[in-house]
C-alpha cells in the first residue's frame, strides 16, 4: 500500500553532470557542493530515499549547492534521472512522466509568470494546457485569485506586480489544474519578512485543504516553522531525517556559545578544559569561538564560568540556547548553515541562473 | 488531438506576447521598409550592368528582401526563448502535460504569421514603386517563405536551448548570419560572384529560397529553381523539427 500512503517516494535517486569549466570556482554545476567524481563528473546527487506521505508538508533543507533543487527537478520530471528509481503520485517518473506531469504542479525559483500578461490570463493559460475548458478554467481563475489575494491585481499586468504578489500568482499557477503534489523550489527566497509570514500562511492552508507540499529551502527558520518532516542534505546527500522537533531533540539538551577575549590563545586553552568536564556532550571551536552541548544548560552555565575562570581563560560573552535545527547540521557535518546562507546570498544568485540553464 | 489544442494555446499566447511588445512590431515593421527605402536608390543604375538583368531594380531586389526577412523572422524565436529560459516560462510550460512539439511550434507559428503580414506590407509598399506583382508566383513563395523561416526558427530555438546563454546564442546567431546571407545572393545576386562563390552557395539552404523567389516573383511557377527550392527546404524542415522537438525533450537540463 505504499503506493498510497506515499505520495513521493525515491530509493537510490543519483544525479551526475558533466564538470564543467573546472577551474572555476564552485567547480562547475551550482554553488559547488556536488562531489566531483570518476571521469570529471559531478555527483550532485548521491543515493537520496524518501517517502513523502500524503497531506504532509515535506522540506528539504540544505546549503545553496546541496542537491535540492536537482532532485526536485527529477522528481518533476524536468531533468532526466541519473540512477535510482522515483514514484510521484503513483507513477514511475522515468516511464510515465505524462502521468506524472497531469497530477504535480511545479513553482520553481524564477516562477516564470508572463510578465506581458494578466494574473488571470496566465492562470486561465495554465489551466488550459492541463487539457480544462476555459468554462471550467474561468471560474478556477476566479477562485484562485480570491483564496491567494490576488483578487484586485487579477486583471494587472504581472510587470506590475510586487514581490510578493508575484510568488502567490506562481503558486496559483502551480496548483491551478488541483495537483495531488505541489513543488516548490525556494518559495521565499528573496521576500521580505511580512511576505515570507503571508506565504507560508498560504502553504499552511494548501496542506489544510488536503495537498502534499514539497519544498526546499536553506532558510532554517523556514524548515522548522512550515515543515511536519524534513531531510537534511549536504553534498548530495541526506545527512538526518525526521520531523523538526525529533531532529532538534537528537541535539540534546542546550547549546551554549562561548565567546573569549582575543589574542590570548583563548580558544586553544579553552578547548581541552571544556572537554574534560563530564557534562560537555559535544563541542565545536571556531576563531574565538568554543560551541558547546551540554544536558542541562542551567546548571552548566556557572560550572563552566568557574572552570574556565579558574584557568585564567577570559570570557567574553556567553550564551545558550536551545539546540535549532543549525545545531543539527553543524553536528552532522561540522558547518553550519548559517554561514553558509551568508555567503550564499552572492551564490543564491548564481543558482538561480543555473537553474535557468 | 491534445498536440492541436496546445498548438492552438501556445500559438495565441505568444503572438499576444509580440503584439503587447509595440517596440518590436515598430522596428519589425520598419526594418523591411528601411531597407527598401535605402537600398532602391543604390541599386536604381547597377540595372542592365555587371550582368544585372534590366527592368526594374524592384523586381530583382524585393524577393531578395522577403527572403532576408523570413531568415531574421527564424532567428528571432531563438533570442526569446533564452529570454524565456531566464524567467523560467520554459520550465513552467514543460512541466505541463503540454506537447513538446506544441511548445515548440506555437512561437514559431505566431512569428510566421507577423513576418507574413510584414511580407505584404513590404509588396504593397514595393508595387507602389513599380514592382510588378504576380500574385500566383507570390503564394507560392509565401509557401517557400515559411518553410525556410520555420527551419530557421527550429535551428535557432534548439541552438539557445543548448547554449542557454544570449552570449554564446549570439555569438552563434551573429557569427554565421553574414557567410549565410552574402552567400545566398539575398541582397546582390550571387551569379555576380566567382566560381568557387557559387559552388559554396550551393550548401547554403537560403540560397535555393532566393533563387526560387526570384523565379516566383517574376511570375513562372515551374522554374527548375522553384522545384529545387522545395526539394531542399522540405526535408530539411522536418529534420530540424524533429530535431528540435528532441532537444526539447531532453537536452533542457
Amino acid at each position: 500500500m505504499t503506493a498510497v500512503e506515499n505520495v513521493i517516494s525515491t530509493r537510490d535517486l543519483r544525479k551526475s553532470f558533466r564538470a564543467k569549466g573546472g577551474g572555476r570556482k564552485g567547480g562547475g554545476r551550482k554553488g559547488g557542493g556536488g562531489r566531483k567524481g570518476e571521469g570529471g563528473r559531478v555527483e550532485a546527487v548521491r543515493g537520496i530515499s524518501i517517502d513523502v506521505r500524503r497531506g504532509e508538508v515535506f522540506g528539504f533543507l540544505g546549503p545553496n549547492g546541496a542537491g535540492k533543487t536537482t532532485t526536485l527537478r527529477m522528481l518533476t520530471t524536468l531533468l532526466p534521472i541519473g540512477s535510482g528509481t522515483a514514484t510521484v503520485a503513483g507513477f514511475d517518473v522515468a516511464r510515465q512522466p505524462k502521468q506524472v506531469r497531469q497530477r504535480i504542479g511545479y513553482v520553481s525559483q524564477l516562477g516564470g509568470a508572463d510578465e506581458l500578461a494578466t494574473g488571470r490570463e496566465n492562470l486561465i493559460l495554465q489551466g488550459r494546457l492541463y487539457g480544462a475548458p476555459l468554462a471550467e478554467v474561468a471560474p478556477r481563475a476566479a477562485e484562485l485569485a480570491g483564496l491567494l489575494d490576488l483578487g484586485e491585481f487579477a486583471d494587472r499586468r504581472v510587470s506590475t506586480y510586487s514581490g510578493g504578489q508575484r510568488r502567490r500568482l506562481d503558486i496559483a499557477l502551480g496548483i491551478v489544474h488541483q495537483p495531488q503534489v505541489l513543488f516548490l523550489d525556494e518559495p521565499t527566497t528573496g521576500l521580505d519578512p511580512q511576505s515570507r509570514a503571508n506565504l507560508w500562511d498560504h502553504i499552511r492552508a494548501l496542506r489544510e485543504r488536503g495537498t502534499t507540499v514539497f519544498l526546499t529551502t536553506h532558510y532554517l527558520d523556514e524548515a522548522d516553522v512550515l515543515c511536519d518532516r524534513l531531510m537534511i542534505m549536504d553534498h548530495g546527500q541526506v545527512v538526518a531525517e525526521g520531523t523538526p522537533r525529533a531532529l532538534k531533540q537528537q541535539v540534546a539538551g542546550d547549546a551554549i556559545v562561548i565567546t573569549l577575549r582575543p589574542g590570548e590563545h583563548g580558544t586553544e586553552n579553552a578547548v581541552p578544559v571544556l572537554a574534560g568536564e563530564p557534562y560537555v556532550r559535544e563541542l565545536a571551536a571556531s576563531d574565538g569561538q568554543v560551541r558547546l552541548y551540554v544536558d542541562d544548560g542551567g546548571t552548566a552555565l556557572p560550572q563552566l564560568i568557574r572552570v574556565l575562570d579558574g584557568r585564567g581563560i577570559g570570557i567574553r560573552s556567553i550564551s545558550m540556547s536551545e539546540p535549532t535545527l543549525d545545531d543539527v547540521f553543524l553536528r552532522q557535518t561540522g558547518r553550519s548553515l548559517r554561514e553558509e546562507g551568508a555567503d550564499g546570498d552572492g551564490a543564491a544568485g548564481s543558482e538561480a541562473k543555473e537553474v535557468a540553464a | 488531438m491534445k498536440t492541436a489544442w496546445d498548438v492552438g494555446l501556445l500559438f495565441r499566447r505568444y503572438l499576444t506576447q509580440l503584439l503587447r511588445n509595440p517596440v518590436w512590431v515598430i522596428v519589425g515593421f520598419s526594418t523591411p521598409i528601411l531597407y527598401l527605402a535605402l537600398f532602391t536608390p543604390l541599386l536604381r543604375h547597377l540595372a542592365g550592368s555587371g550582368g544585372l538583368p534590366t527592368g526594374n531594380v524592384l523586381d530583382l531586389f524585393l524577393p531578395g528582401i522577403l527572403s532576408l526577412l523570413a531568415y531574421a523572422s527564424g532567428i528571432g524565436p531563438g533570442f526569446s526563448t533564452i529570454f524565456e529560459l531566464k524567467a523560467g516560462v520554459i520550465e513552467r510550460f514543460r512541466v505541463t502535460p503540454a506537447s513538446r512539439f506544441a511548445i515548440l511550434i506555437g512561437p514559431i507559428l505566431a512569428s510566421m504569421l507577423m513576418m507574413l503580414v510584414f511580407d505584404a506590407v513590404v509588396v504593397a509598399v514595393g508595387a507602389g514603386f513599380g514592382f510588378s506583382v504576380h500574385w500566383a508566383g507570390l503564394v507560392v513563395l509565401a509557401v517557400l517563405l515559411g518553410l525556410l523561416m520555420v527551419t530557421v526558427a527550429a535551428w535557432s530555438i534548439a541552438t539557445a536551448l543548448i547554449t542557454k546563454e544570449i552570449s554564446g546564442f549570439a555569438a552563434i546567431a551573429n557569427g554565421i548570419n553574414l557567410p549565410i546571407l552574402l552567400l545566398a545572393g539575398v541582397l546582390l545576386p550571387i551569379s555576380l560572384g566567382p566560381a568557387w562563390m557559387r559552388v559554396i552557395a550551393h550548401f547554403n539552404p537560403l540560397y535555393y529560397l532566393v533563387q526560387a523567389s526570384r523565379v516566383l516573383a517574376g511570375g513562372t511557377l515551374s522554374g527548375t529553381a522553384v522545384w529545387q527550392a522545395f526539394a531542399v527546404l522540405v526535408p530539411l524542415c522536418l529534420l530540424v523539427l524533429t530535431w528540435a522537438t528532441r532537444v526539447f525533450r531532453t537536452a533542457v537540463a
